[in-house]
């Protein structure tokens, strides 16, 4: 399920993933193909276990394949070295974690930073499009704040303003609402859904969260390491539908 | 940049109890090495200090070739006479970096109160040129009197001192008479009277019972010559003693005259085994503290990198390289050695002040009275120390830190 027309921004053609675990083999991913393109909203969910983490780290460049190609903006990312892996990581691609993952010893200021100063981007202009993702996502009055001084919602935003701060065209979102209360959860999915309309930033991210597979426009159904179903949630819903008069 | 290092600083004070306690092992391992350091260089500077200047040795001796391996067999055959010595004199004239010269002859022979004789070494010299040579000394040694008693005088030829054991085995006190024996270059017995002017400590004490010292003119005659067995020179400085010998060899080459000029610190061997002593002393004390640094280090790295593994994983995901993260733990480990070399620096003072103020006194080996023990300040030590326990530090730090960098992005951010 695609957007039509939009330039193709991920594609995994036959990925596999096999994990070893002292002699034992774990298939994570079994022959994967699949295609995103530029400023889709994306959720990938399944059962524990169903390979949806490890489908988004290897969308994320976090892993490598075992088996198949990754593309990434065209390019084959398979073959790149470490370093030019994270060089694409930094310049293009943000990541929302579940437990949010900031920096504890620095404000949010500094931690929305950290991305442009990992890429060499001077301090002030660093600060000044921090303060700007910060006011995005309105936590421009905690700028100061540590992470410990901040609720868990307050945490997350402040990783999503640190995720976009440098302009990504991809931001991969790992269970991102799975550690807020309900409120809190909501006002995140809306806060991820504005910036992909606003900005077209693409999202993708794993999850279990009804709430937020409610405001996808495609799902990705993962169970044992495969794609089993892709779509967009009206043709779920009209499935669904069709299940219930049949 | 800046950035970086003030992550890394805050890091640091994560855990304050640890860092604090490698910050004072660096801080305390630093001011170890340094205060013995200190205690090493004054031991050295008051040994030599002693053998140049309050033994009137001298920076530099000549002698003729071979006296030192074959003077004792044949002592006549290496003596320096009149002739020769006036050559050494023209050429020791044109250097004005010397600023004594001292001509000597060392005699042996029997030493008698009357009653019971013993055997007596003793170091004929000009007393008014080792006043002079005296007068140089710097420091400790220049404010102690190695003798108890007068100075011996150049015109007063039967004064002579006594190392104390000598004295002692011929019951033998200041202004006590006495005579000394020995044969003559010709092989002839002579005899001189002698009266006590001063009683010494020797500077060996293996020899204690047997040393004297007399002048020139009483060795001279004992010996029936007017030859010396060395010559003995004064510097304006320690730093100048090898370049003089070399111009001095080369220029008493020039002149014709075959004699073989020798340093003070090849001569005094006294001063090279303590000083070879001491080396091994603060080399164990060295390998100790490093052992220290070193586990401490590696100790609160480690520690550091398992509780941040999934910052670690992070910082990866954000893009950090590999030499990034080493990067990071480097500048950590760096600013432990830097922090706990400040704290070094602090204390080595403090135990400087410490003992600078309390003036405590000690008996070194080999001098019989109580003299000051001092510490000094060794300002290139302490610049050694720091850039080495940083390099330490930093190289401790490495084995970790690639460990760390090496981790696996998604097994760091799963990392609980």
């Amino acid at each position: 399920m695609s957007r039509i027309g939009a330039p193709l921004l991920v594609e995994l053609r036959q990925v596999g993933k096999i994990y070893h675990l002292g002699e034992s083999r774990i298939t994570a991913l079994k022959g994967v193909n699949l295609s995103i393109q530029r400023g889709e909203f994306v959720a990938v969910w399944g059962p524990s276990g169903s390979g949806k983490s490890t489908l988004c780290n290897l969308i994320g460049l976090l892993d490598t394949c075992s088996s198949g190609t990754v593309h990434f903006e065209g390019q084959d990312v398979t073959a790149l070295s470490d370093d030019q892996r994270s060089e694409l990581r930094n310049r293009a691609i943000g990541f929302v974690f579940q437990s949010f993952n900031l920096i504890p010893v620095l404000s949010a200021l500094e931690n929305v930073m950290l991305p442009l100063q990992i890429a060499g981007v001077s301090a002030a202009r660093a600060k000044r499009a921090a303060r700007k993702r910060l006011a995005e996502v309105g936590l421009d009055d905690h700028a100061a704040h540590r992470p410990a001084k901040l609720s868990g919602g307050q945490q997350q935003r402040v990783a999503i303003a640190r995720a976009l701060v440098t302009d990504p065209a991809l931001v991969i979102a790992d269970e991102p609402t799975a550690n807020l209360d309900s409120e809190n959860a909501l006002r995140i999915t809306e806060l991820m859904r504005r910036l992909n309309s606003d900005n077209g930033t693409t999202f993708v991210f794993s999850t279990h969260d009804q709430r937020l597979l409610d405001r996808v426009e495609r799902q990705i159904l993962m169970r044992d390491g495969e794609i089993i179903d892709d779509r967009s949630p009206e043709q779920s819903a009209m499935r669904l539908d069709r299940s219930v008069r049949l | 940049m800046i950035s970086w290092l003030k992550l890394a600083l805050r890091n640091l004070f994560r855990n304050r109890r640890r860092s604090l306690f490698t910050i004072l092992a660096i801080g305390l391992g630093f001011a170890a090495v340094n205060t013995l350091g200190g205690f090493t260089a004054y031991i050295f500077t008051s040994l030599k200090d002693s053998y140049i200047y309050a033994q009137g040795n001298g920076h530099l001796s000549i002698f003729k070739a071979g006296f030192l391996q074959e003077g004792k067999l044949d002592p006549t055959r290496y003596l320096i006479d009149e002739d020769e010595m006036a050559l050494i004199h023209d050429v020791l004239a044109r250097h004005p970096e010397i600023l004594v010269t001292a001509p000597q002859l060392h005699i042996s022979g029997l030493l008698s109160n009357g009653k019971v004789s013993t055997i007596f070494l003793a170091a004929g010299r000009v007393p008014s040129a080792v006043s002079k040579i005296n007068r140089h000394a710097r420091g400790l040694v220049g404010k102690i009197q190695l003798f108890d008693g007068k100075p011996l005088e150049d015109d007063v030829m039967r004064g002579v001192g006594l190392s104390r054991g000598l004295a002692e085995q011929l019951k033998l006190g200041l202004d006590s008479d006495a005579v000394a024996m020995a044969p003559t270059v010709s092989g002839q017995i002579n005899a001189l009277d002698a009266q006590v002017f001063q009683l010494f400590d020797s500077p060996v004490e293996a020899l204690e019972d047997k040393l004297m010292s007399v002048s020139l003119k009483f060795a001279q005659s004992l010996y029936d010559t007017g030859s010396v067995d060395r010559v003995t020179v004064l510097l304006e400085s320690d730093e100048l003693t090898e370049t003089t010998r070399t111009r001095l060899a080369e220029e008493l080459a020039a002149e014709g005259l075959n004699l073989e000029v020798k340093t003070w610190n090849e001569l005094s061997t006294f001063y090279t085994k303590v000083k070879q002593m001491f080396d091994v002393i603060f080399l164990f004390t060295f390998l100790i503290v490093f052992t220290i640094v070193v586990m401490s280090v590696i100790n609160t790295v480690s520690m550091a990198i398992m509780e941040r593994t999934r910052e670690i994983g992070t910082l990866r995901a954000l893009g950090v390289k590999r030499r990034g993260i080493v990067g990071l733990f480097a500048a950590e480990s760096m600013l432990l050695g830097t922090l706990g070399s400040l704290l070094g620096m602090v204390l080595t003072v403090i135990t400087w002040s410490g003992v600078a103020l309390l003036k405590p006194t000690w008996i070194p080996p080999q001098i019989t009275r109580r003299v000051p023990l001092e510490v000094y300040l060794v300002p290139d030590y302490m610049l050694y120390s720091v850039l080495l326990l940083i390099v330490l530090s930093l190289v401790a730090a490495s084995l970790p830190a690639r460990a760390a960098a090496r981790m696996q992005i998604v097994g760091a951010l799963g990392h609980t």
